[in-house]
């Protein structure tokens, strides 16, 4: 794979609230390589829509980036930008599709207007050339009768259809990295597939990296190159596609897979994670997993465990992976899961 | 939409209708005459009552009100004798009108000004100082501000004509100021609210993710969506301003049509309280439906049917 586009180092970014300061993200690194897609997996208020509004400076003002944070992409370090340096980055370097279609395009203005505004910024197209550029990229994004819907207005259209055109916002001024916040979580399942693919299909003929966040493993198998897995405002597992699937190495991970119903689970027997992810305004001390991990170890209630690295592309940051940790069996459906990792990919290696 | 506007004008002249009979009937109820000179003896008032038609039953005076309404005769005014109400309205209205619309723009404009600077800046200083401007702007009365205004900058300063209308347009100054700061006021706080709202909606979001810069964002997205409720407030101001402030006018002796409304009631001035009346009604359903008007070009949303 190419070397990295976009690489994020200590990330760690706090809010200011009433009640105290909020630790959201801490300390989250991770490369992205050109052309590859990364999906950040995680429960709600792990920290992963933070991490993305990071990288594009969109985060409340009462959010701080620690000092110790890099971002680096390209030359520059984006959490040194001023405001309007990082209207170069924004929608013209790295641009985003967001959760709600029905909310996020602007009621008042036409879709082929919304679609057009970047790339009379950042393309220096004309309005009229823009519009014609619209045009084009709405049937690119699959957009039926294009044409007969260039001045049509959000409200006229379906929940699919805008996230089509939101899709098609966001890749207007060509960006080399494409942020999907949860682009199928508010859509039908029936639209769900057609959406990913629209995303699939156009970042293989741009050539553009995608991080791809999502609490949604099977959205996961379906898209990611590679996954990292957030818990409590840190990656607690990275690692290739098959490696986060079948050789998973976090209990987190574990939890989150086994929670996965697939169709074989008996009818109620849904798993969950017991319990509920720390209160970041407090923090706790060792690992924020420990009081929901049934394999939690002493050790993870006094010091927080470092990356452990199983291959060249995989790492788990649990105490389990050290040398002196006992061994410990994983749930069954991880243990057949690592059968099935046994079976397919380690005997080809 | 010419069909909605034509049967909004139809709902219009029926509601118009409706208040003409309620205020001709209220009126009568109104204790007093409109003969308030005691040297009046028995004979001239009844004389005066035969010739203004005050003598006949009620009905009939109404029903003869509403036909000459529909020939456009508005009646002379008891007050001002051989006047027509027409005439009196016709003179005196543009005055207040003009000075209106005047206070209107500046009110409006300053209001859409300081509300968006408030909400960009929401919680820090300048959104703090604004806040206490336009809560002392709203709780001032027009004619305590008038007063204050007048003595600085006519009296003190001497920079402004103290009174008067129609030989410059300096005369204007002071009262268009007076009028103002209560819209601007109420404009400011308004449209501060409404941007905030907007200003932490998803399509805002996405339109700064867009890097089209923080003006344009305000400009091209937040101002036209926050717009919306604001055409809501502004149909019912717009009418009150132009039919004129019966305070401000008497301190600036501006011969508008507000002095007259009032003067006309304690006067028992029967014509002129039902002409002053049907034109405040009528000023306020036209802006209303002004209104809507406006509001279904911004907000593609609304449909007019």
């Amino acid at each position: 794979m190419a070397a990295p586009i976009l690489q994020v180092k200590e990330l760690a970014v706090s809010f200011q609230t009433y009640a105290g300061v909020v630790s959201a993200i801490r300390g989250v690194s991770f490369d992205l390589m050109a052309g590859e897609t990364l999906a950040i997996v995680g429960e709600s208020g792990s920290g992963k829509s933070v991490t993305t509004k990071t990288l594009l400076g969109l985060n409340a003002p009462n959010a701080t980036v620690a000092d110790s944070s890099q971002i680096l992409f390209g030359d520059q370090d984006l959490t040194q930008l001023k405001a309007g340096a990082w209207d170069q980055v924004r929608g013209a370097k790295i641009a985003m599709v967001f959760q709600d279609p029905m909310t996020s395009l602007d009621p008042t203005m036409t879709i082929g207007q919304q679609i057009a505004e970047p790339m009379v910024k950042h393309l220096g197209k004309s309005a009229k050339a823009a519009q014609e550029s619209a045009l084009a990229l709405m049937e690119g994004v699959g957009i039926p009768d294009a044409a007969e819907h260039l001045h049509d207005y959000p409200h006229q259209w379906s929940g699919g259809m805008r996230q089509r055109a939101v899709i098609a916002i966001a890749l207007a001024a060509e960006p080399d990295i494409l942020i999907a916040d949860e682009p199928t979580t508010a859509l039908d399942v029936t639209i769900q597939a057609q959406i990913l693919n629209v995303l699939k299909e156009e970042q293989k003929k741009r050539g553009m990296a995608m991080i791809f966040i999502t609490h949604d493993l099977g959205v996961v198998a379906d898209v990611a190159d590679r996954v990292a897995v957030m818990y409590a405002g840190k990656i607690v597992e990275k690692g290739l596609v098959n490696e986060i699937f079948y050789n998973p190495k976090h209990p987190y991970t574990w939890g989150l897979l086994a929670s996965m119903p697939t169709t074989s689970t008996a009818l109620g027997t849904l798993q969950a994670i017991p319990g509920t992810p720390p209160d970041l305004l407090h923090p706790p001390k060792g690992d924020a997993f420990a009081n929901r991990n049934a394999y939690a170890l002493a050790i993870d209630h006094e010091l927080e465990p470092p990356f452990f690295n199983i291959s060249n592309t995989h790492a788990a940051a649990s105490w389990l992976l050290d040398s002196r940790a006992p061994a410990v069996t994983p749930p069954l459906a991880i243990q057949q899961r690592q059968a099935f990792w046994q079976e397919h990919f380690v005997q080809e290696g | 939409m010419a069909r909605y506007i034509l049967k909004r004008l139809l709902i219009l002249i029926v509601t118009l209708w409706i208040v003409v009979t309620a205020t001709f009937f209220l009126m009568q109820v109104l204790p007093g005459t409109p003969y308030n000179n005691p040297k009046l003896s028995a004979s001239a008032i009844a004389q005066l009552n035969s010739s203004y038609g005050l003598d006949k039953p009620v009905l009939v005076q109404y029903g003869d009100y509403l036909l000459n309404l529909l020939h456009g005769d508005f009646g002379t005014s008891f007050q001002y004798q051989n006047q027509s109400v027409s005439t009196l309205i016709g003179q005196r209205l543009p005055v207040s009108a003009q000075l209106g619309l005047q206070a209107l723009v500046v009110g409006v404009l300053v209001g859409l000004w300081f509300g968006a600077l408030s909400a960009r800046h929401q919680n820090q200083k300048l959104d703090g100082f604004l806040g206490v401007l336009s809560t002392l702007g709203i709780s001032t009365p027009s004619f305590i501000l008038a007063i204050m205004l007048l003595f600085l900058f006519g009296y003190d300063l001497g920079w402004l004509p103290v009174s008067g209308w129609g030989d410059s347009f300096s005369q204007t100054i002071l009262p268009t100021l007076a009028l103002a700061v209560g819209p601007a006021a109420i404009t400011t706080r308004f449209v501060r609210s409404e941007m905030i709202d907007v200003l932490h909606s998803d399509y805002i979001q996405l339109a700064r993710a867009k890097g089209i810069g923080e003006d344009q964002v305000i400009r091209k997205h937040a101002y036209r969506n926050s717009m919306i409720p604001i055409l809501t407030l502004m149909g019912p101001m717009t009418a009150n301003l132009l039919t004129g402030s019966t305070l401000v006018e008497n301190i600036f002796s501006i011969p508008g049509i507000g002095q007259q409304f009032v003067s006309s009631i304690p006067t028992k001035d029967y014509p002129v309280i039902m002409g002053t009346t049907i034109v405040y009604a009528l000023m306020l359903m036209v802006m209303i439906l002004i209104t809507d008007i406006c509001t279904a070009l911004v907000d593609p949303r609304v449909r007019l049917n």
